[in-house]
């Protein structure tokens, strides 16, 4: 390499921007018996619409689904990941992992990654070993928690006040805080996305929602605006 | 705004520290010892970034031991200060310095005689009748250059000390109240009252 | 020989980063049992730089929202040592939670607090807790307060300047009674009687200095914490949620409860006025 281009490699400087923010809301809500789990399926990248059906929730066993947001390829790498590691644990265990130990699993794949973050936000949906409906919600370096219901995504901070009125009684002194049948629960999740998409550009044209039971996993599809 | 300071005097050397530890506006702790004695008779006071300062402290402690058992002889005042200074240099030349400044005081056994070693981060490192670390160098050094005196006796390092502190009480912006004061002579280290002294 | 010793041996000398990664499953090696795990680092020519851009509140390129911490304190009185924290998280402007569980229950004995990023505190505070296990079998004795704070303060220094952000108290009761630790992702470990971390720290000092005292009951004490983390968080915005309550006895820690600061104002707010019409 002569000088001269020694001075011009060195005068280059490339910025590392491995993230994109591709857009999505996510929900997860726990009953009694039962656990849904619903996105919307578009892919967004700014003002452009990348495809109106990429999902973003996938069933990983037969007790639990986990639905990601943020940086689309992030969420690939990271559902591509757990399910070998669950893979490997069915056949070391002869067994499927339990909810709960497939969140602290998530959260130490995600911690992995602290210095180099997944841009991931992950709500795990599904049944405990008791067969209660479980949620468990992510930060993008693992720190989780598990609660009844949790919004995610470019529409969380539309839609987790509403849970929070509607599921969570926050709204009510000493009012009964039962958790929600399945059809409620459905009909939440359906209202709840199709205000969203009124008003959240990243949010819409489809929603697939997945219904854990101790039968399995159903996954059902609603139309959203597809504007 | 951590304060060390240290007087040789005929046959010890005086050390003190500030005791406050605190993380930006708030005084964590009033009550901590910034120093380890790295032999029977080498005290070292340390301040700088938290976190450094305490696991700089104690690897040279534990290599200064490690030398002492191994060798079954202690090393000089002078030979430790060299060991740390090194260890310092070289730390700054790699991936990771440590920011910690010194203060290492002791009494020759050998030669009947007090040290004092002044050192910071960068590795440079002077022997001195009378030190200061921090902002208190700024208040002190000129009081110590007036009133020290060669072959003081420790009476009078005590007084010329609290000389110091009571300047930082009155011209220095942050509160230190407390300042923990100990003395190398020939019997070792061992913690010096001030309030008991007039 | 040499293959031996570098098997075994470790080195503060190579950043943790530089090791292998562990490869939990496939081959799991007991002498790496202390080793500290390795993480993922970005190819970017300055990769502290990168992730303080991505997670930093104030940087342009902030992306990656994690999730922190705020008002916790815990302090000895003559009855054990009353911990007390709020249990709101917040990613940005954005409330992401209001009920975090910011005590870490190490084990029955220990308790670890959580101020700062909310997965640097739970993953390293677990971590700990495995080695404090680890310490038991080996040693057939439990580990001292002060040996299970240094072995955090310890493993976080090893990662200093490397962006981990935790604020923690450790406390516990072993063979020399209770004891408390304040370790940071500085290195700093300190040992004391009282202690606050997290942005509302200032105004719970304010309100834990002025009515601490050694000698007070267990009831008391526990008032004083709960009313502490009240206050702060009604001044400061970071905080909020619950109070969770525990008090470390010699039989280990008691939980004292949740305590929404809803309705705990409103109680406050009536004590108040109750001490008002006394005193005129």
């Amino acid at each position: 390499m002569d000088v001269q281009q020694q001075v011009r490699s060195a005068a280059i400087e490339h910025r590392f921007d491995p993230y994109e923010d591709n857009g999505g809301t996510c929900l997860a809500i726990a009953g009694e018996d039962f656990c849904i789990i619903a996105s919307d399926t578009r892919q967004s990248n700014g003002y452009s619409i990348n495809s109106r059906y990429a999902p973003k929730t996938y069933k990983v066993s037969e007790t639990s689904v986990l639905a990601t947001t943020g940086f689309h390829a992030d969420g690939l790498t990271l559902v591509k990941r757990l399910d070998q590691r669950l893979e490997w644990y069915r056949h070391a265990h002869e067994k499927e992992m339990s909810t709960p130990a497939l969140a602290q699993l998530l959260s130490i794949t995600l911690y992995q990654k602290r210095f180099f973050p997944y841009y991931s936000f992950c709500l795990l949906g599904g049944l405990d070993p008791e067969g209660k409906g479980a949620v468990y919600s992510f930060d993008p370096v693992g720190s989780f928690e598990r609660e009844t219901y949790r919004a995610g995504g470019s529409a969380a901070s539309l839609i987790q006040p509403f849970l929070d009125n509607q599921v969570g009684w926050k709204n009510q002194e000493n009012a009964d805080k039962s958790l929600p049948d399945l059809e409620t629960a459905l009909r939440l999740t359906k209202d709840a996305f199709t205000s969203a998409t009124e008003r959240d550009i990243h949010t819409g044209d489809c929603l697939e929602i997945f219904v854990v039971t101790k039968d399995g996993v159903k996954v059902e599809q609603y139309q959203l605006k597809r504007d | 705004m951590e304060c060390l300071f240290g007087i040789t005097g005929k046959d010890f050397t005086l050390l003190a520290a500030d005791e406050v530890a605190a993380r930006s506006i708030v005084v964590m702790k009033s009550k901590e010892d910034k120093s380890r004695t790295l032999s029977p008779h080498i005290l070292l006071l340390y301040t700088g970034e938290p976190g450094d300062t305490v696991n700089f402290a104690e690897y040279i402690q534990r290599n200064v031991r490690l030398y002492g058992i191994r060798n079954d002889i202690e090393l000089s005042p002078k030979a430790a200060a060299n060991f740390t200074r090194r260890e310092l240099a070289e730390s700054l030349r790699s991936r990771h310095p440590y920011a910690v400044n010194l203060l290492i005081g002791g009494y020759d056994t050998k030669t009947s005689a007090p040290a004092l070693f002044w050192l910071d981060y960068l590795g440079s490192m002077a022997e001195l009748p009378f030190a200061a670390q921090g902002y208190g160098a700024y208040f002190c050094t000129s009081l110590m250059d007036r009133y020290w005196q060669p072959d003081m006796n420790l009476d009078q390092a005590v007084a010329l000390m609290k000389q110091c502190i009571q300047e930082l009480k009155t011209r220095f912006i942050v509160n230190l109240p407390e300042f923990n004061c100990k003395v190398v002579d020939k019997d070792g280290v061992r913690e010096i009252d001030l309030k008991a002294y007039p | 020989m040499d293959k031996f010793v570098a098997r075994y041996a470790t080195s503060p000398l190579t950043p943790a980063f530089q090791t292998e990664e562990l490869n939990l499953l496939g081959k799991w090696d007991a002498a790496q049992d202390f080793a500290i795990p390795a993480f993922d680092i970005p190819g970017a020519e300055h990769p502290t730089q990168f992730l303080q851009s991505i997670t930093n509140e104030s940087s342009p390129d902030y992306k990656i929202k994690i999730q922190h911490g705020t008002t916790t304190l815990a302090f000895k009185f003559q009855g054990g040592v009353v911990v007390a924290v709020d249990s709101r998280a917040t990613a940005g402007n954005y409330i992401a939670s209001q009920t975090v569980k910011k005590v870490i229950e190490i084990n029955p004995y220990l308790l670890g607090t959580m101020a700062g990023g909310a997965a640097d505190c739970s993953y390293w505070e677990r971590e700990l807790g495995r080695r404090c296990r680890l310490y038991e079998l080996r040693n057939k004795e439990r580990i001292s307060v002060a040996a299970a704070s240094k072995l955090l303060a310890n493993m976080v220094y090893s990662y200093k300047g490397m962006g981990l952000s935790m604020g923690t108290m450790v406390t516990g009761w072993d063979k020399t009674g209770p004891n408390l630790f304040y370790v940071d992702s500085d290195g700093t470990r300190l040992k004391g009687d009282l202690f606050s971390v997290g942005s509302g720290s200032t105004f719970a000092y304010g309100v834990l200095d002025s009515g601490y005292n050694y000698d007070m009951s267990v009831s008391d004490a526990i008032e004083l914490g709960k009313r502490s983390i009240y206050h702060a968080t009604h001044r400061d915005a970071m905080s909020g949620g619950s109070v969770n309550l525990y008090h470390v006895t010699e039989g280990g820690w008691v939980y004292h409860g949740n305590h929404d600061v809803g309705p705990l104002h409103w109680e406050y707010q009536d004590l108040k006025a109750r001490e008002h019409a006394l005193t005129t």
